[in-house]
């Protein structure tokens, strides 16, 4: 393409700086903000005030802070439910159904204690350190269905895991409500409440999950960069038929992703419901926290599935997730405008994907002056 | 500056080809060049005529030239610099279309065809004719009438993934004259062709000759092909013509020397080896294809140390079925495999890999290599498993990486860095790596899948060089070609094999070509 006569052209790049690769994304994110700028001056508000009060909310006051940390504690586990899946090729679109099912798991242990009408007599270690094991167990076995019918049968993994978070949803419905075992004494659709030893322990103000979120990070970087396991599913994800030269076992790798993304989610479950203060109960609404780990997934990709990066748009949503709500009840936003701003800057970063792979190049045009019958290209 | 007005050849009618006299210039490029991004000169001042009636052929390694300048005349790219000329018209394709209409056709190497559809309907497919109501009938007619001219054996009704590669090119070449072409580009014409096609594929061109097309073949590495089939021959070397000449003053030799820039040993000496304890029998071997017909019918062989079987066959015979099975990619249906007398017809493909086996596939970018890695992830993919370079679960990169060094400076890669992705790299330095990576197990048994096709004069004589190195070192080698002269000048043994039987295993000293070209083509049954 030319205009007035510098010659514009699209190249693929063949490589990306990781700096670079961070620059466009914090550029996507100043697009689409300004971009929803639109949307609120519309709404009659000053753009500047409304994201004020949404970044001032959910980073920098310290009660907003604390939602955020664990909004994004959440998402994080939910984003590596879904990265070690994705980086072998293969889609965990579950993460709903194995967090629902991980939740259920740890609130079994502290049923099965008799935790569900008095204090437990168990030490606070053993029964967290129970509870955790349950949900990664449950998390793992309900991932793992989907990971052995990929590689048994080749069936499709998303298909699985999206039929199987119908099936985990109505079992939390069926657990928790109308008689259901976990059933709280009082009704109202929830279960019940966790006693003071089944509740999770704060570390400066956050529940320690969230250190288990960094020991993840650093585990799955070694895994993927280090490890022979981590070659082993990257060399599946960029090429089933090569991996399979090489001798890898493809059902070896469906089944192992989907334990370990299942398992995070699982563990994602725990945190929300097991670990946040103030929660420590299956809650009525926890189809909102099924839909909420999908921003995992989208993190995930947005990452390039990268386990350090994904901490950072992880954070991101969260913040947005609880910082928007605020501002939408203060300024007398619509409803909804905060999972908009969300879903923009969501496609922002995915559009912005185009500079990874593309560069554009701007040119004075020059015409050899050997070759006069060269014409103007104005296609 | 003055501005020459584009030639439309939309807007040209379709006389421009009435009243051909032979011998006169049909297609003239002067000065093509073409600059890529990064700055490869890849065409660079480029002049050559086709005139009615001739076959000119194009040749050159990889990476000199041939493909750009190719998508030049086919109107695939668009080049920097320079003219074309039909009929002495300027012109400028701005896709394959306006080429198209203007009388050039093109034959890919990589077929283009429908695999589901018939012969016919790949045919009319993309024809102006068949955009609105199709008189399939009359189609059906003329496409017979063509093929039956040029002497073409194609059924119009069989479906497309029912040929052989052969047959495919066929359907090709007829498409492209159904649609008008004058000037024939053909993209490596023999190079999936058995001897009695190529026989065939050469009275065809001599009668499109009789009808004044032109032909344009452009040639890697057939060389005795370039001298059966032109009358002229350009040589491309970097971008750049370094010679013309008439065919009848052109030997083998003096086309390689020009093509690669120094002379090329044809006659590769081997050494004499002593040929040691059976390595690997196979003991009446059957294997399905991927749709699961029997592919592979009860074959049986040993191959000892220090030899090498050649497996002699045309595409899809049943040789790519049996070097999978032997990998254990592919499951047997009977028989059994021994490897150094175990038994290892069940055993997972890592196992055989650690025992000693080795494979490279002729699928070298989808099996071989994984090309959005590096080349050190890249041969990896043979070491991952290794204690030397898997220390309790954590790969020694950095021990990988000198590895790979090593590969590079001993295949003589060229390549920037081993940490470049390994889809950088041109086919001939792929397959070095690919070599290089599985000799460097030091395998006792290598199974190589069409080891130098596609590969330039230089890069196959590096190939070849290094399996006879592997027998020297007393390795088993089974050498799946099919290319018949790189059978004979490398082999111990042949084995021709046609519709999945192994049909005769001989010395290497008493076959003949001939024999066996027949034995392929399924002409010549036991003795």
């Amino acid at each position: 393409m030319t205009v007035a006569g510098y010659q514009i052209r699209l190249l693929r790049r063949t490589s990306l700086p990781g700096w670079k690769a961070a620059l466009f994304s914090i550029l996507a994110i100043v697009f689409g903000l300004l971009l929803f700028s639109l949307i609120f001056i519309q709404a009659g508000q000053s753009p500047r005030e409304v994201y004020k009060q949404i970044f001032g909310y959910a980073f920098f006051n310290a009660y907003g802070l604390r939602l955020s940390i664990n909004r994004f504690i959440f998402l994080a586990f939910a984003s590596y439910a879904f990265i070690i899946p994705y980086r072998a090729g293969l889609w965990n679109i579950g993460m709903p159904g194995q967090l629902y099912l991980g939740a259920l798991a740890a609130f079994g242990v502290v049923y099965l204690l008799g935790g569900k009408t008095g204090d437990l007599s168990m030490p606070q270690p053993l029964v967290l350190t129970l509870m955790v094991l349950a949900a990664l167990v449950a998390g793992a076995f309900m991932g793992g269905i989907a990971g052995f019918l990929k590689g048994k049968w080749n069936v499709n993994e998303i298909v699985v895991t999206m039929m199987l978070n119908f099936i985990a949803f109505n079992l939390v419905s069926f657990m928790i409500k109308d008689g259901g075992p976990f059933m709280n004494v009082g009704g109202r659709g929830e279960s019940f409440e966790l006693p003071e030893a089944a509740r999770a322990p704060l570390l400066a103000d956050f529940p320690y999950t969230l250190v288990l979120v960094f020991l993840l990070m650093i585990g799955i970087y070694l895994l993927f960069a280090r490890m022979s396991l981590g070659y082993q599913i990257r060399a599946f994800g960029k090429s089933p038929a090569a991996a399979r030269y090489a001798g890898i076992r493809p059902f070896r790798i469906s089944v192992l992703v989907f334990l370990m993304g299942g398992a995070l989610a699982g563990l994602a479950g725990y945190h929300y419901f097991a670990a946040v203060p103030g929660v420590y109960k299956i809650a009525r609404t926890y189809a909102y926290f099924g839909d909420l780990s999908f921003y995992g997934m989208i993190s995930g990709l947005i990452s390039l599935g990268n386990p350090i990066a994904t901490l950072l748009v992880a954070l991101l949503f969260g913040g947005l997730s609880i910082g928007g709500r605020s501002a939408q009840g203060k300024l007398h936003l619509g409803f909804g405008i905060d999972y908009a701003l969300m879903g923009m800057l969501m496609i922002s970063l995915v559009a912005f994907q185009f500079f990874y792979h593309y560069q554009i190049l701007i040119t004075k045009k020059t015409v050899p002056q050997s070759h006069p019958t060269m014409t103007e290209d104005l296609s | 500056m003055p501005k020459v007005k584009d030639v439309e050849p939309i807007e040209l009618h379709g006389d421009i080809w009435k009243h051909i006299t032979p011998g006169e210039v049909i297609l003239e490029a002067r000065g093509i060049t073409k600059r890529y991004p990064g700055g490869v000169l890849a065409n660079d001042h480029i002049d050559f005529k086709i005139r009615a009636g001739e076959v000119h052929a194009i040749l050159g390694e990889n990476g000199a030239g041939k493909t750009t300048l190719m998508s030049i005349l086919f109107g695939l790219i668009q080049p920097d610099a320079g003219e074309i000329y039909v009929r002495g018209l300027q012109v400028r394709f701005r896709s394959p279309e306006d080429a198209i209409r203007m009388g050039i056709g093109m034959v890919h190497q990589h077929r283009k065809l429908v695999p589901a559809h018939t012969v016919l309907e790949n045919i009319l497919l993309g024809h102006p004719k068949s955009k609105g109501v199709i008189n399939i009938k009359d189609a059906e007619e003329e496409v017979v009438a063509i093929a039956e001219r040029y002497g073409f054996r194609v059924d119009p009704r069989a479906r497309v993934w029912q040929l052989t590669e052969g047959e495919k090119q066929v359907v090709e070449i007829v498409k492209a004259l159904y649609r008008g072409a004058k000037i024939l580009i053909l993209d490596e014409p023999t190079s999936a062709l058995t001897p009695v096609e190529t026989e065939r594929l050469l009275e065809s061109i001599e009668t499109m000759t009789q009808d004044a097309l032109g032909v344009v073949p452009f040639i890697t590495h057939k060389l005795p092909m370039v001298l059966a089939i032109s009358d002229e021959v350009t040589i491309l070397r970097r971008g750049r013509v370094v010679d013309r000449l008439k065919t009848a003053e052109a030997t083998e030799q003096i086309l390689a020397q020009k093509m690669v820039g120094r002379p090329v040993i044809f006659d590769l000496k081997k050494p004499d080896v002593t040929p040691g304890k059976p390595v690997i029998q196979v003991e009446d071997l059957s294997a399905r294809n991927n749709k699961g017909l029997i592919a592979l019918k009860n074959v049986s062989f040993t191959v000892r140390e220090g030899e090498i079987l050649g497996i002699a066959g045309v595409a899809g015979n049943g040789q790519h079925e049996l070097a999978e099975t032997l990998m254990g990619l592919r499951p047997a249906e009977s028989g059994r495999i021994l490897f150094n007398g175990q038994d290892v017809t069940h055993l997972p493909i890592l196992d055989r890999w650690k025992l000693g086996m080795g494979y490279t596939p002729a699928e070298r970018t989808d099996v071989g290599s994984i090309g959005d890695f590096t080349l050190v992830e890249n041969v990896a993919m043979n070491y991952y498993f290794d204690n030397r370079y898997n220390h309790a679960g954590f790969l020694d990169y950095r021990g990988l990486r000198q590895l790979t060094e090593r590969i590079i400076e001993e295949f003589d890669v060229a390549t920037p860095s081993p940490d470049v992705k390994i889809q950088t790299l041109s086919g001939g330095n792929l397959q070095k790596i690919i070599l290089g990576r599985v000799l460097s197990r030091e395998p006792k048994l290598i199974i190589a899948n069409l080891p130098a096709q596609g590969l330039d004069v230089g890069a196959t004589e590096f190939v070849q060089r290094k399996l006879l190195e592997a027998r020297s070192n007393q390795a088993a080698v089974i050498l799946i070609s099919e290319d018949l002269d790189e059978i004979l000048s490398l082999s111990d043994w042949i084995a021709p094999m046609y519709e999945g039987e192994i049909v005769d295993i001989l010395p290497a000293a008493e076959a003949k070509k001939d024999i066996i070209g027949a034995m392929i083509a399924g002409l010549h049954q036991e003795h």
